[in-house]
């Protein structure tokens, strides 16, 4: 040890950096790089982010390409799909990222002993949020301005979206962190866990229904925006206000669209206010409550035994005999259950990708109330479609904040991560697949009202296993071993297409042949080319050695 | 200093600290000691003001924590025992981030850190260059050390502080914190290792199952409880006087 100076510098308030400017510039470099780094360097690590951020974007600005089919249609029409989808897009990332930004339970113990208001901590997240939201929205939205300039809107129409889309990434980031706070208020803060994912669940499932209703909806109003008896609960879709904004100062500034936009920036303001000003010490009580080491036990003992018991009894006994495949399995129900970072980003990762399929299945339904002839497509696309649930739910379990725990599957005598592999895979079937099948079931019943149609979702359900394996090759699928912010790619929205081209392909092929009488023997091709796919990914995987430490 | 009265913290059902109350002068190193779960980390972050008191007062370099929690917040440094830092910062960015927030301005805050790297014989290539998620843990402990000492705080609360440090380190450690109490700097030290605690701490204040057991000074309390150190009298307090027999007999166990 040196010697030090005795005399340490005076302390200027007066020439000191803003909180607020402090802390946001924290949240954005943390949000940029991620919260954890294991050997990395400085050149190396906001760079691997960077890559992604600019993948994502480009995937946004070609997603959103699809506005240039609105050339020639009114200011509304456009608006309200450019809305409809930054508003999918955009509850979306904020319902899957909003809990790792605002309740970071690490963070606690860095933070909160330090001279900072709550409500400044608040503010820089909810900017940080906003302004990657803003890149994502601008991303998407560049063919719709491109649209709007050139075609129906004029000059004002770029000006307007901006400031529209604007107020509709501070309403998605409002709602986030007010559902956050109704939760505390409402329930107390021993529930804030549990709370806390469902609301993120049901936020990403509003955005995403109302983004897929209200383009459908305006196929229904011949893309012109009028009220009437019909259509007046289009005024309910949050999409719908913010496209009032654009038509009513670009488009066609109607009653409507002025009744419409003086709802967005009604509802806007008064969730910011409530947000921000009126609950905001609800967020101060939530961070505290990730300092209570103290945790409620009682219930949590007797779930455990009850787990315990169903895994010794078949048929999950004769399923779970290697005793790392059941550790593993306990080890990933556990987290799925208990964990509010697992829960926050498997839930809400996976809830809104599935709302896609009972859209078509209602629009299917809708079309057959109609007497439209319908052909039994979206039943067994539905079942295909399922196959995103182990793909996603897999790829989301890999990642836990207490990432570097799962070294002791490293250090344990394991050949490779094969073992393991398999009992989150199971866990995932059993605990997130099945309970959605049985629900994908008792709708297509509800609707067709024939048990018969239910078979039709056999294609999809004897080619779960192969969607459930492929996360594991090359022995990537190891359970909560992977730090949270590789979590933040493009991946999650890119690896949709595939899954929907695949399900488009099976339920095709299943729709054809079941209307050509040939089902049956179209189900036992299928099983012949699965259990063959099978023994090849479960060979490639049980040989898989330990992937390298990132 | 530091004065605690009828502190209390509940979680549901369960009292984690219940009417803790002791006055701490400035000057002062105080060895803050219990077994795991007795309330000492709730103690220490309901003082630092990352919990909000059930019931109780408590005033901290003449702020209530209550009333003046920013104030008290300006006063206190707190190394808190998960050592937890922004690891994919680096260690000059985390530390110039937290100078900020207590007002320090860029470059008195860049001159007070390389006071802090010459004492911890740190390399600033490594403070600039590295994210802390590469660092070693006594790296990283040196900078959680550093930023809560950073804005000269009157009072400072140590959780576990020489967790990762090699022993060159603590002796430092050892002998910068006897000289800040000499500078009237206010000092809870809160560790297991408790020759340390003897050796270094004027006062020792023991508390079980969230209540105060034992408060003086360290040879006193040992002298008054015949108990020849200051270890064998927190096991007698602390049920662990048989720990030596039980761990013959469970050794017993891994006989072949």
């Amino acid at each position: 040890m040196s010697e030090t100076a005795a005399t340490p510098p005076p302390i200027l308030p007066e020439a000191a950096p803003l909180p607020e400017k402090v802390l946001r510039r924290l949240f954005l470099t943390l949000f940029l790089r991620g919260r954890s780094a294991r050997q990395l360097k400085r050149a190396t690590a906001p760079n691997s982010i960077g890559k992604k951020l600019a993948l994502t974007l480009v995937f946004y600005a070609l997603v959103g390409a699809t506005a240039l089919s609105f050339w020639h249609q009114p200011v509304f029409a456009l608006a309200a799909y450019v809305h409809a989808m930054t508003f999918v897009f955009l509850g979306m990332f904020v319902a899957s990222s909003a809990g790792e930004v605002l309740f970071n339970k690490e963070e606690a113990d860095i933070l909160l002993h330090r001279p900072i208001r709550p409500q400044t901590m608040l503010w820089a997240k909810i900017r940080v949020l906003v302004e990657v939201s803003l890149w994502l929205a601008f991303a998407f939205n560049l063919a719709g301005l491109y649209v709007g300039f050139n075609s129906a809107g004029g000059w004002r129409f770029p000006i307007i979206h901006i400031f529209s889309t604007t107020l509709e990434a501070l309403f998605c980031t409002g709602s986030i962190v007010l559902a956050y706070q109704l939760c505390l208020r409402w329930f107390g803060r021993e529930r804030l866990d549990g709370l806390m994912t469902m609301a993120q669940v049901f936020i990403a499932i509003a955005a995403v229904l109302s983004g897929q209703i209200l383009p459908r909806l305006l196929v229904h109003m011949n893309h012109v925006l009028g009220i009437n008896e019909a259509s007046w609960w289009i005024a309910l879709l949050p999409p719908a206000w913010f496209a009032g904004v654009d038509d009513a100062f670009a488009g066609s500034s109607q009653m409507v669209s002025w009744l419409l936009a003086a709802i967005a920036v009604t509802t806007t303001s008064l969730v910011l206010w409530l947000a921000f000003g009126k609950l905001a010490h609800s967020y101060e009580i939530g961070l505290q409550t990730l300092n209570e080491t103290v945790a409620a036990r009682g219930q949590k003992s007797g779930r455990r035994r009850w787990l315990d018991q169903i895994v010794s009894l078949p048929p999950l006994s004769w399923w779970l005999r290697d005793p790392v495949s059941r550790a593993s399995f306990l080890l990933t129900i556990a987290y799925l259950l208990r964990d509010r970072d697992v829960k926050l980003r498997v839930y809400p990762g996976i809830a809104p990708m599935l709302i896609l399929p009972f859209v078509f299945l209602l629009q299917d339904h809708g079309h057959q109330a109609t007497a439209t002839a319908a052909p039994n497509f979206f039943v067994p696309f539905t079942g295909a479609y399922l196959g995103l649930v182990p793909l996603l739910g897999l790829r989301l379990l890999q990642y836990s904040q207490q990432w570097q725990a799962a070294d002791v599957f490293r250090v344990a005598p394991l050949a490779g991560p094969a073992a393991l592999c398999h009992g989150a895979r199971r866990a995932v079937l059993c605990l997130l697949v099945l309970p959605i099948l049985l629900l994908v079931g008792l709708i297509v019943w509800l609707l067709k009202h024939d048990l018969n149609t239910l078979f039709l979702l056999l294609p999809g359900i004897i080619a779960l296993p192969i969607f459930a394996l492929v996360p594991n090759l090359r022995g990537r699928g190891v359970p909560l071993s992977v730090p949270t912010d590789s979590a933040k790619s493009a991946g999650r929205g890119l690896m949709m297409i595939p899954v929907m081209f695949i399900a488009f392909g099976i339920a095709g092929l299943a729709s054809f042949s079941w209307t050509h009488e040939w089902f049956w023997q179209f189900i036992a091709a299928e099983v012949l080319v699965v259990i063959i796919a099978y023994a090849i990914l479960r060979w490639m995987i049980d040989r898989a050695r330990w992937p390298a430490m990132g | 200093m530091i004065s605690v009265v009828q502190l209390t913290k509940v979680f549901g059902a369960q009292t984690a600290v219940d009417k803790l109350s002791f006055e701490i002068p400035a000057g002062q190193i105080v060895g803050f000691l219990g077994p795991n779960g007795a309330g000492k980390s709730t103690t220490l972050k309901m003082l630092t003001g990352m919990l909000e008191p059930t019931s109780g007062q408590a005033t901290i370099a003449g702020f209530d924590l209550q009333r003046d929690l920013l104030e008290v917040k300006r006063h206190v440094g707190f190394v808190p025992e998960s050592g937890a830092v922004f690891e994919s910062l680096t260690g000059l960015e985390y530390l110039e981030m937290v100078a900020a927030l207590y007002g320090i301005p860029k470059n008195a805050a860049r001159a007070r850190i390389k006071q802090f790297i010459a004492f911890f014989d740190l390399s600033f290539e490594t403070l600039t260059d590295k994210l802390l998620g590469a660092y070693s843990k006594g790296m990283r402990r040196k900078v959680v050390i550093t930023s809560a000492l950073l804005h000269n705080p009157p009072v400072v609360f140590f959780d576990e502080p020489l967790d990762g440090l090699d022993a060159n380190a603590a002796v430092g450690f050892k002998a910068l914190i006897q000289m800040l109490a000499r500078e009237g700097k206010t000092i809870v030290y809160s560790s297991h290792i408790l020759d340390v605690v003897e050796r270094v701490c004027h006062r020792v204040i023991i508390i079980d199952k969230g209540k105060l057991l034992l408060d003086g000074k360290p040879d006193e309390l040992v002298a008054t409880h015949n108990s020849g150190t200051l270890e064998k009298l927190f096991t007698q307090l602390t049920g662990g006087a048989e720990l030596e027999q039980r761990a013959e007999d469970f050794a017993k166990t891994f006989r072949p």
